[in-house]
């Protein structure tokens, strides 16, 4: 046993050392250095921040001052972790199927793969930092025993977020891995929010507002949030000085723990041995005599992007998780803008939708190859300008972009006060064209420079190595970075027609690039087909 | 210096002095293939000796680090668009967007080579048909075994029609029977003179029943080429791959942990 654990101890280390020591490796070595310096010292202040409040929680001694405390640490934490851990987390060093050939428990296997994938996470280094700070805080505060119970809780709560993210992202994963209800489940929810947000254009009055209205009795759906239910519970015990109360609370996360892993492994297990195929079985009628909706080389190019975006999971994922989010923020946060604030203020959440649709499948005008393998050598064998390919792309990328933020927006309407007036709409209609060509021009660059075979599971591999995820984040905040001057005038001036005039120059402007770089970017992807097709097809994996 | 290129020959591949270096070193170097017009060339050398790399620069997917190709009597470099509508490819790792259906990777396949929807739509399920697939039309191409994928990727190379077939190892990992009825299209579309088709295997034996023109390509360098009777002259061709590649090796001394006594 000790045997096999040095092996799959010594593998990860060496698929992470390759990883650096492989071609553009030093560059991922450099972009995960950048990132560790960005998590420590933003995990060192939050975990001040997180510290001083576990201190005033435990000073407290009890109460409702206590209890909210200890309520905001763990859901706080908890909260970001999880959405972090689902953007970022990059598991790719273990993958179960590979291993049901070795006489290696699989459950070992998982195990492993989910502690290294924590280890090896940058932003592992923030989490815990944040959690010394909480332990740190009650310490100060309150010496005694009673930290033990603390440190096991805080430990607890660590591997209960790890658990509940990887059962999040297997049950996805399986959920997805069904053609049909993935399929459904998208033409579904595009439909009911078009008749949302149709409905809503007609209606006088706020009938949805019903919506928000029964979430009040749904608030049993906290204990969703298991992770971070249990502790604060034991938290509260332990802050008020009774750590026998503790006790329920530690063993019911630490059972929730066990029970969660147990499913996610047999899941990912199921999965595994079923090959992680797409689940269809063969059908009698081949596709082929249905015709397409377009013909000749770019509709066979539009096709195709069409057919593979919308069979992607990270895709679907974010066409249910997207109008989610949008409806969160315009329940929780559009109600506390107050009215004074001025109508372009107001908008804001709205247009943050806009850009949000963007930045949500930042994969895919990152890494724009990433999902072709084989197919990429088709792109190259056929008699088709490079050039139209890339252009089929951006024009399918921002159809969907553009249905992502529809369905945001009507999700919206739906929880929040009601339509937006058209000019906001129309505002957040423009911001969401004109900031897509600069968004494309760009991120081809890094989609031919650096190139990266990605998985199409969503718990498995990450689409973006660390460097394009840098290079993206870098090129997302200069674009709305410009953007946001003609927002800050027209917030100055009051005016609305700067606000959209404005980001219509810079829309046309974008357009210019994106036409001039197009031609130039296919070219660069010809002379680097060398390096770029094994990449993308995986043949140097 | 290398001679120009004959004017007018009915030569499908023409190459001078075809070199690509891999980080310095020579993986194919000064090759001259010359393939005729309707023949059916095996392109034969042992694992590393170049094949895939020759037939990934004679088809776009690879630049030469010197040299010249002609295919089709066109240059690859400049009149890449016209040449690559002519010719179909089946390269090493394949080219199949898996993602896609069956069904769908040939229609889209076809429109992509200039076919009309309905034309491609059609040639789609006469294809399906000839490779054994039309039950398996609608499944996608990742759900599919690899010699599906192999049969679907012959498939699309085929779909437009072209002059010149590449393939690389087309009978690797396919079952015996998948081989014979591949083998049997290959024969007949030869046999037609519709096409000339250049491919690399390294089973000899399907090779030697099959090609009608040989090259023997053996650490980057072209060691033999003609017709099949002129390469193999006297032997069979199994033999004389065997002479011209083989190396003397040393003779296998087992293994120690295998069949040891266990006292």
């Amino acid at each position: 046993m000790r045997r096999e654990l040095e092996a799959l101890v010594e593998l990860r280390a060496r698929l992470l050392w390759r990883r650096f020591t492989a071609r553009g490796g030093i560059a991922e070595g450099v972009a995960t250095v950048v990132l560790v310096a960005i998590a420590v010292p933003v995990g060192i202040g939050f975990a001040i921040a997180v510290g001083y409040g576990a201190f005033q929680a435990v000073k407290a001694g009890g109460g409702l001052r206590s209890d909210v405390g200890a309520a905001a640490i763990f859901f706080g934490l908890w909260q970001t972790w999880t959405a972090v851990s689902l953007t970022l987390n990059d598991r790719e060093g273990l993958d179960l199927r590979r291993f049901l050939v070795y006489p290696v428990p699989p459950a070992r296997v998982y195990g492993i793969g989910l502690a290294t994938g924590v280890l090896g996470d940058p932003m592992g280094v923030a989490w815990g930092a944040m959690l010394g700070g909480v332990f740190v805080g009650a310490a100060l505060a309150r010496p005694g025993a009673w930290l033990l119970l603390l440190a096991l809780t805080l430990v607890a709560f660590a591997a209960a977020t790890v658990v509940f993210v990887a059962l999040l992202q297997e049950v996805l994963a399986w959920f997805l891995s069904t053609r049909r209800i993935r399929e459904w489940a998208t033409v579904l929810s595009v439909v009911a929010s078009i008749a949302i947000l149709g409905v809503l254009q007609l209606a006088s009055e706020r009938p949805f507002r019903v919506v928000g209205d029964l979430l009040g009795p749904l608030r049993i759906l906290q204990w969703l949030a298991w992770p971070a239910a249990f502790p604060a519970g034991a938290a509260r015990a332990l802050f008020a000085g009774r750590p026998l109360a503790a006790l329920p609370w530690l063993a019911g996360l630490v059972l929730a723990t066990a029970a969660a892993g147990w499913l996610s492994f047999r899941i990912a297990l199921a999965q595994a041995r079923t090959g992680g195929g797409s689940g269809e079985g063969a059908r009698g009628a081949p596709e082929a005599v249905r015709p397409g909706w377009l013909a000749g080389r770019r509709g066979a190019l539009l096709e195709k992007e069409v057919r593979y975006l919308l069979r992607q999971p990270l895709a679907r994922v974010d066409l249910l998780l997207a109008p989610a989010l949008m409806a969160f923020v315009a329940w929780k946060v559009e109600p506390r803008i107050p009215a004074e604030a001025g109508e372009v203020v107001r908008a804001l959440p709205l247009l943050g939708a806009a850009v949000y649709a963007h930045l949500l499948l930042q994969a895919f005008w990152l890494n724009a190859f990433g999902w072709e393998r084989g197919g990429a050598r088709a792109l190259f064998l056929a008699p088709v300008e490079l050039s139209a390919v890339l252009r089929a792309k951006a024009l399918v990328l921002y159809g969907f972009s553009l249905v992502l933020f529809l369905v945001s927006a009507a999700a919206m309407a739906a929880v929040g006060r009601g339509g937006p007036p058209p000019w906001a709409f129309a505002a957040a209609l423009v911001l969401h064209a004109a900031a897509f060509p600069w968004l494309v021009a760009a991120g081809n660059l890094v989609s031919i420079l650096r190139p990266k075979a990605a998985s199409f599971a969503v718990q498995r591999s990450a689409a973006l190595s660390t460097a394009s995820g840098l290079i993206g984040m870098a090129i997302a905040s200069a674009v709305m970075g410009a953007f946001a001057l003609p927002a800050l005038l027209a917030i100055r001036l009051e005016s609305t027609a700067v606000l959209v005039g404005g980001w219509a120059a810079m829309g046309l402007g974008g357009l210019v690039v994106l036409r001039a770089a197009l031609p130039r970017e296919a070219r660069l992807l010809a002379e680097r087909r060398d390096e770029f097709l094994p990449v993308v097809c995986g043949d140097d994996a | 210096m290398a001679e120009p290129f004959a004017v007018g020959s009915r030569l499908a591949v023409e190459t001078r002095g075809l070199t690509r270096l891999f980080d310095g070193k020579p993986a194919v170097e000064g090759l001259d293939l010359r393939v005729p017009a309707g023949a059916f060339y095996g392109f034969l050398g042992p694992n590393g000796a170049g094949k895939s790399t020759t037939m990934k620069m004679l088809t776009g997917l690879l630049r030469p680090s010197g040299g010249e190709a002609r295919v089709l009597g066109a240059d690859l470099s400049r009149d890449g668009l016209s040449v690559k509508g002519r010719i179909g490819v089946v390269p090493d790792g394949l080219a199949l967007f898996e993602r896609l259906s069956g069904a769908e990777m040939l229609r889209i396949q076809g429109q992509l080579y200039g076919l009309d929807r309905e034309t491609s739509a059609l040639r789609a399920g006469e294809l399906l048909e000839a490779m054994e697939l039309a039950g398996e039309g609608g499944k996608l191409v990742q759900d599919y075994s690899h010699g599906m994928k192999k049969k679907l990727a012959l498939a699309c190379a085929l779909i437009h029609g072209p002059d010149l077939l590449f393939l690389d190892e087309p009978f690797e990992g396919i079952d015996a029977v998948a081989v014979s009825g591949i083998r049997r299209m290959l024969q007949d579309l030869v046999a037609r003179r519709t096409l000339t088709i250049f491919l690399t295997s390294h089973v000899l034996e399907v090779v030697e029943r099959l090609v009608t023109h040989v090259g023997i390509i053996h650490r980057g360098r072209l060691v033999a080429q003609g017709t099949l009777d002129e390469v193999r002259a006297t032997g069979s061709l199994e033999e004389t791959f065997i002479r011209m590649v083989g190396e003397e090796r040393p003779a296998g001394t087992g293994l120690s942990w295998l069949g040891a006594d266990p006292a």
